[in-house]
């Protein structure tokens, strides 16, 4: 089984005096191990698509299979949970709370799943040696350059080892030379074993991807593998 | 385990706004002074009143024709009673098995004077040889009038530690001829100090020998306060039944008719004493709660600024994870924060000015901890309750929205 399948999922906006479908009818299979990337123009519903695959949001009509479990019947509960075990999100904006340490920013999913105070420590080091900032721990976010704070969101999107890391164009805020660091640090992570789905405007950083979904007006409209 | 670092999290945020939060806490702190400072002043007087009553010992209880009067009509009522006179107390000293001492007694006031020194309001006690087995007072110095001297109507006098203090100041009272109103009497005994309450001297009175008093002062208009001793503390309330019935009988009151009299024991005065402080309580607590809640107004409404400055945060917390009830506790956290240790800060003032107020009236108290206990959860229960909504509308929030927000 896939690691993830969506049939013919919907995302309507009830905008009142009209419905906005951000999302009509998509169906993708992403198996695990993949680096996918998801393109498109603005308002063609990425965003939106990543954040019904993050279980952030669930779709108005269709179906969703995160790891064979069906994500459209979940609860707030269940979702929150799998949002804490099974993914790791990574922002544009980075999305760090700003008067937290680098150590506290990336120990925060292990909180809320119970994990004691010593071995979240550890594995918060551990995550934040991967991404190469063994020696920013102290750091707050407004002490650290726009790659740093990237790549502190991505060792908080890894600490908690998810099947999946997804990635909404990642690289948005950042020059070109920190963008291509990012891109090698998904590279690696990626021949580490991790899946990951990343959306970009930009085909330099998509071409770092095995396989690239290009959508259009809420629909596929090619879905091609490269390299 | 979750809780403790969302407790963890929630302190950190008061304490990224320590200014803010400290205003904050102003609202809860006044309210819960004014709670507080009126607490412990009514348990401070009701313990004071209650040593004072428990003095009396629980075995015994006194008989007068009025003793308490609820409203103008009650007094006029009792007023018009026949006087409980020596004829009644002899009768229940003759004829009350289950009474170990009868002792009537009158009270008064009159001038008390030694050479060109006097008190102008000295308060007469004047009961029988036994009365000082009975009420509170104790022998400090020389002796109590006797058998003897309520036989001889002997002028002798009993004087408490005041009059000792005022008249006799270097000099041994026992012996010396006082005037009480306008007789002489010899010093037999002085008095152990009782100290004032509510501001009130209560020393300053001197005790003779009831028969003294009445071929001196004749009758009072309230008659004899008679004090009985029963035999046991179980046996209280069938020596009161016997006396009921003696006076009943003497006094002629119908069956159908209710007592002439006043009986009443400390239990009873407790009570009472209890039934009208509680109205004052209720009162008091009732208009001061109005600042406890102006205080969770304001802790409500800095919660709710809160919640929609940090709506990212929280945006980020869901993201990540973080179910409705982790986001719910972090909030209901941060006001129950506030407004307990804002309770806490006011009950210690309110203590503070609790024993200040009651202390220019020679009281002491000690914090009890129905204050304590009361003060808490009235605390708690505000942050509770004012706090409930902003954490729900932060619980609520949805996830995409809230990291969207600017
Ligand atoms: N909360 C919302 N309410 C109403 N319409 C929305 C909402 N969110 C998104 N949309 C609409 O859905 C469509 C898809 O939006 P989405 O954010 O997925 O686009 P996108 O492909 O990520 O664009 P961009 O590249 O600019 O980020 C857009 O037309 C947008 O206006
Ligand atoms: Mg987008």
């Amino acid at each position: 089984m896939a690691l993830i399948e969506t049939k013919d999922i919907w995302r309507t906006y009830d905008m009142g005096h009209e419905k906005v479908h951000a999302l009509r009818g998509v169906s993708i299979v992403i198996e695990k191990g993949e680096y996918v990337a998801i393109m498109g123009p603005s308002g063609s519903g990425k965003s939106t698509l990543m954040n019904l695959i993050g279980c952030l949001d669930t779709p108005s009509k269709g179906e969703y299979y995160l790891n064979s479990k069906a994500v459209n019947t979940l609860d707030d509960n269940e979702l929150a949970n799998i949002r804490n075990r099974e993914i790791g999100f990574v922002f544009q904006t980075f999305n760090l709370l700003p008067r937290a340490t680098s150590l506290h920013n990336v120990e925060l999913p292990l909180i809320y799943n119970g994990t004691s105070t010593q071995e979240r420590i550890v594995k918060a080091k551990e995550a934040l040696a991967k991404v190469d900032l063994a020696d920013r721990i102290t750091h707050k976010p407004n002490e650290l350059s726009g790659g740093e704070r990237q790549r502190v969101a991505i060792a908080r999107a890894l600490v908690n080892n998810p099947s999946l890391i997804l990635a909404d164009e990642p690289t948005g805020n950042l020059d070109s030379k920190t963008s291509e660091e990012i891109m090698k640090l998904f590279d690696r992570l990626h021949s580490q074993g991790n899946t990951i789905i990343t959306v970009t405007h930009e085909q330099s950083v998509a071409s770092h991807a095995h396989r690239i979904i290009s959508l259009f007006d809420g629909a596929v409209a090619s879905d091609k593998r490269i390299n | 385990m979750i809780g403790f670092s969302i407790f963890g999290i929630a302190v950190n945020a008061i304490r990224a706004n320590k200014l803010r939060s400290s205003l904050t806490l102003l609202g809860i702190v006044f309210g819960m002074v004014s709670i507080m400072t009126i607490i412990s002043a009514l348990e401070g007087m009701t313990n004071s009143i209650k040593a004072e009553i428990g003095r009396l010992g629980p075995s015994t209880f006194m008989v007068a024709k009025m003793m308490i009067t609820t409203s103008r009509e009650d007094y006029f009522k009792k007023i018009k009673r026949k006087s409980i006179d020596l004829k009644s107390a002899d009768l229940i000293t003759n004829e009350c098995n289950l009474c170990e001492k009868v002792s009537p007694r009158t009270f008064a006031q009159a001038r008390i004077k030694y050479g060109s020194e006097y008190i102008r309001d000295g308060r007469i006690m004047a009961g029988t040889y036994n009365l000082i087995d009975i009420i509170d007072i104790e022998v400090a110095q020389g002796r109590f009038h006797s058998m003897e001297d309520d036989l001889h109507r002997s002028q002798v006098v009993l004087i408490g530690d005041g009059v000792k203090e005022k008249l006799f100041s270097g000099i041994d009272p026992i012996g010396k001829t006082l005037r009480v109103g306008s007789k002489k009497y010899t010093i037999i005994g002085i008095a152990k100090k009782l100290g004032p309450m509510f501001g009130q001297e209560r020393d300053n009175f001197v005790v003779m020998p009831l028969s003294t008093y009445g071929a001196h002062f004749g009758q009072t208009r309230r008659g004899l306060n008679i004090v009985i001793k029963a035999l046991s503390v179980e046996k209280l309330e069938d020596a009161m039944d016997e006396v009921r019935l003696l006076l009943r009988s003497q006094r002629g009151v119908a069956y159908d008719e209710e007592d002439d009299f006043d009986m009443m024991t400390a239990d009873i005065f407790l009570e009472l004493l209890n039934s009208i402080t509680r109205v004052f309580r209720i009162a008091l607590i009732g208009v001061s709660s109005i600042s406890i809640v102006v205080g969770g107004i304001v802790v409500m409404n800095v919660m709710m600024v809160a919640v929609s400055e940090r709506t990212r945060e929280i945006g980020i917390r869901k993201a990540i994870g973080a179910k409705r009830r982790h986001i719910l506790l972090q909030f209901l956290f941060e006001s129950l924060i506030l407004t307990s240790s804002g309770g806490l800060v006011g009950m210690v003032i309110g203590h503070l000015l609790a024993k200040f107020l009651v202390g220019m009236i020679d009281m002491n108290i000690s914090p009890s901890a129905l204050a304590i206990i009361a003060g808490l959860s009235i605390s708690m229960g505000t942050g509770l309750v004012f706090g409930i909504y902003p954490a729900l509308k932060a619980a609520k929030l949805d996830p995409i929205k809230a990291l969207s927000f600017e």
